[in-house]
C-alpha cells in the first residue's frame, strides 16, 4: 500500500515538476521553434496540437520505459540506436491516438489526422522520452513527467499567446517584431523560472 | 556593368532573398528553425562546432535519402523521421571518433537533433524534390545554420566567460547569465533583430542604388 502511495506522490510530484520548474519551453527550449511559428500562424490549432502532443507523449512514454530497459546501457551503440527506438514508440503512439480517433468517431478527427505528425515528430516529445530514459526514470515518473511535460507546453503555449497583444504594438520596433519579441519575451520568463527554481534544468 | 547588377538585384529581390538560405533568408533567423540546440547547448564556441559538425553530416544526407524514399512512400513525416534516425547512427560514431567524450557536453541535444525542424521541416510539402535540389538546398540550409551556430556560441561564451575557444578575449565575463537558457533566448533574439536590421538595410540600399539609375 505504501508502495503504491509513494509511486502516485512520485508521479504528481514528477508531472508538477516537468509544468512549472522543468518546463519543456522554458527551462529546455524543447519544442520552442513549433511554438513561435503556432503563434505567429493566426490560422494553425493550437489547442488540438497540444491535445494531440499529451496523447502523444502520454502514450510513448511507457513505450519508451519499456524500450530503454531492453537497450543495454553499457554497450557503445546503445545512445547510437536510442533516438530511432524512441521514434519508433512516439510512431506506435501516433497509431494508437489515430486508432482511437477514428474508433471514437471524433468530430475533430480531420483535423487530429492532419495536426498529428507535426506533434509526434517533434522535439518536445523525443526531449521528453529522452529525459525520462538517461536519467532512469521509474515507470511512475516517466508517466509524471510525459503528463507534465505536455501541459507544460500547452501553458507554455498560452502564455506566449496571451502575450500577443501587447507583443504586437506599435511602439515596438520593426526588426523586433515577430520571432525576436517573442524570444525575448520567452527568455523572460524562462529567467523568472530559474529565479523561482535556483538552477538550470540539466541536460 | 555595376548599374545592371543593381538593376537586376532590384528587380529580382524577392526571388534572390528566398533562394538565398545564408543571409537574406536565414533558416534560423527567418522562420526559427533549429533553435532548441541554438539556445541551450551553443553555450561555447567547442560546442556550437560540434553541432555545426553533427549538422552537417546529419542535415543533408537525410534530406536527400529522405526525399527520394518519400517518392514510393506516403507518410512523409515517418520516412523523414525515421531517415535521419537512421543517419544519426553513423553521425554518433564519427562524432564519437572525433570529438571522444567532449561529445557529453551536448547532452541530449545531440540526439534530438533527429526531430530538428531544420532538418525535418520539408517533410511538410507535398511536392517531392529531386535529389539535386536536395542536395543544393540542404548544403545551404546547413552553411545558413553553421554560421548562426557559431556566430550564437562564440557570442555566448565571449559574454559568459570572456573566451573565444578558450582563448582570452575581454578581461572579466561581461554577461554570466549567458550560458543559461534565458542568456540563449535574449542572445538569439538580439541576434535575429540586428540580423534583420541588416536584411533590411540591403534591401533599402539596392532600392535606392537602382533609383539612382532610373
Amino acid at each position: 500500500m505504501s508502495e503504491m502511495m509513494s509511486s502516485v506522490s512520485m508521479f504528481f510530484l514528477y508531472a508538477i515538476a516537468a509544468v512549472f520548474a522543468q518546463n519543456a519551453a522554458f527551462s529546455r527550449a524543447l519544442g520552442v521553434s513549433r511554438l513561435v511559428k503556432l503563434v505567429d500562424d493566426s490560422a494553425a490549432d493550437s489547442a488540438v496540437f497540444c491535445l494531440c502532443l499529451t496523447l502523444v507523449q502520454l502514450l510513448s512514454a511507457p513505450l519508451a520505459y519499456a524500450a530503454n530497459r531492453w537497450l543495454p546501457a553499457g554497450l557503445g551503440w546503445a545512445a547510437a540506436v536510442r533516438p530511432l527506438v524512441l521514434v519508433l514508440c512516439s510512431a506506435a503512439a501516433l497509431g494508437l491516438v489515430v486508432l482511437a480517433a477514428s474508433a471514437l468517431r471524433l468530430p475533430a478527427a480531420g483535423r487530429i489526422a492532419q495536426t498529428l505528425p507535426m506533434a509526434t515528430f517533434n522535439c518536445a516529445v523525443l526531449g521528453c522520452m529522452l529525459v525520462t530514459t538517461t536519467q532512469s526514470f521509474t515507470l511512475a515518473q516517466t508517466m509524471g513527467f510525459a503528463l507534465g511535460s505536455g501541459l507544460g507546453y500547452t501553458l507554455a503555449l498560452l502564455v506566449v499567446l496571451e502575450a500577443q497583444r501587447k507583443l504586437r504594438n506599435r511602439q515596438v520596433p520593426g526588426t523586433f517584431r515577430g520571432l525576436p519579441v517573442n524570444l525575448l519575451y520567452i527568455g523572460i520568463l524562462a529567467l523568472a523560472i530559474y529565479a523561482f527554481t535556483g538552477h538550470a534544468a540539466a541536460y | 556593368m555595376w548599374e545592371n547588377r543593381i538593376r537586376y538585384l532590384n528587380e529580382n529581390f524577392a526571388r534572390i532573398s528566398r533562394r538565398d538560405r545564408v543571409f537574406l533568408n536565414n533558416p534560423v533567423i527567418a522562420t526559427g528553425l533549429g533553435l532548441a540546440p541554438l539556445i541551450i547547448a551553443a553555450t561555447s564556441g567547442r560546442n556550437a562546432l560540434m553541432l555545426s559538425a553533427a549538422v552537417l553530416m546529419l542535415l543533408t544526407p537525410t534530406r536527400v535519402l529522405a526525399g527520394v524514399v518519400s517518392r514510393w512512400v506516403r507518410f512523409r513525416a515517418l520516412v523523414y523521421t525515421l531517415t535521419s534516425a537512421v543517419v544519426y547512427i553513423g553521425v554518433y560514431f564519427a562524432m564519437k571518433a572525433t570529438f571522444g567524450v567532449q561529445i557529453s557536453y551536448l547532452g541530449l541535444y545531440l540526439p534530438l537533433l533527429v526531430t530538428e525542424p531544420i532538418i525535418l521541416k520539408r517533410y511538410e510539402r507535398a511536392t517531392p524534390e529531386r535529389w539535386t535540389t536536395s542536395l543544393r538546398k540542404g548544403l545551404l540550409t546547413t552553411a545558413g545554420f553553421v554560421l548562426v551556430i557559431l556566430l550564437v556560441g562564440m557570442l555566448r561564451e565571449v559574454l559568459a566567460v570572456g573566451t573565444v575557444f578558450g582563448a582570452k578575449v575581454t578581461g572579466a565575463p561581461v554577461l554570466p547569465i549567458a550560458t543559461l537558457p534565458s542568456g540563449g533566448f535574449v542572445v538569439v533574439a538580439l541576434l535575429c533583430a540586428g540580423w534583420r536590421g541588416a536584411v533590411n538595410y540591403v534591401k533599402k540600399w539596392v532600392n535606392m542604388e537602382a533609383k539612382k539609375y532610373q
